[in-house]
């Protein structure tokens, strides 16, 4: 089968053993949510290890911080360490790696609120749980993330519908 | 401006709007052509399909 490029991207994370979570629309798209989003959110642990092992990723997907393409400039360690956002451009489109999300939640706080969910035929990753996404997005209260809420709120409560009639 | 403080700026270089907004994604989407912009909705669009086809009844 044919990957999507952010499908290929995602693989090609797991695949290297790093430690991360799909959060923000491609992972509310990916639970049914109808809105557009383009680029692929991730929260990743910040241990040693999988800093080297995301940092390897990058290079080999041609990662260059987005802001000021013309430069080419990479992510190194030092950025993968900070608390902030790399906002990347890689071959396979636009990825954006968050050390936290909402007030400081970490990789280790998000992952009992995460489900697994295949990407291909064989590739699980962790993916940020649709009702923690829209407890983030009421957290953050920005107008970019309220203006979406009413369509993630629905889906939410569609889905728990469906699952209530099949198990009803 | 050494490189170093162009990488150090461009680590924090989140190009928000007040309203929250990614303005670096919007620059890079207007940068593309319009047929670049739609095989990349085309692309993404029948990737999700097929997650979502790989995930159906979990």
């Amino acid at each position: 089968m044919q990957e999507s490029k952010f499908a290929a991207c995602l693989t090609i994370l797991q695949e290297s053993g790093s430690e991360f979570i799909l959060v923000g629309g491609v992972a509310a798209v990916l639970q049914g949510a109808p809105v557009q989003t383009f680029d692929i959110d991730i929260v990743y642990s910040r241990t040693a290890e999988n800093l080297q092992r995301l940092l390897g990723v990058l290079h080999s997907i041609d990662a260059i911080f987005r802001i000021q393409p013309e430069r080419r400039l990479s992510p190194n360690l030092t950025h993968l360490d900070g608390t902030g956002h790399l906002n990347l451009l890689t071959r396979y489109g636009p990825l954006d790696l968050l050390a936290t999300v909402g007030n400081g939640l970490t990789y280790q706080d998000l992952l009992p609120h995460c489900r697994q969910m295949l990407i291909t035929d064989s590739v699980r990753i962790q993916v940020l749980n649709l009702d923690f996404i829209i407890a983030l997005k009421e957290q953050l209260g920005s107008e970019k993330d309220r203006a979406v809420l009413p369509t993630l709120r629905q889906t939410a409560r569609e889905i728990k519908k469906q699952r209530g009639d099949a198990n009803g | 401006m050494r490189a170093d403080e162009v990488e150090n700026q461009s680590a924090r270089a989140s190009d928000y709007s007040p309203d929250g907004v990614d303005l670096s994604l919007i620059r890079w989407f207007i940068s593309l052509t319009p047929a670049e912009r739609l095989a990349f909705l085309e692309d993404q669009v029948s990737g999700v399909m097929k997650i979502r086809a790989l995930n159906a009844g979990e």
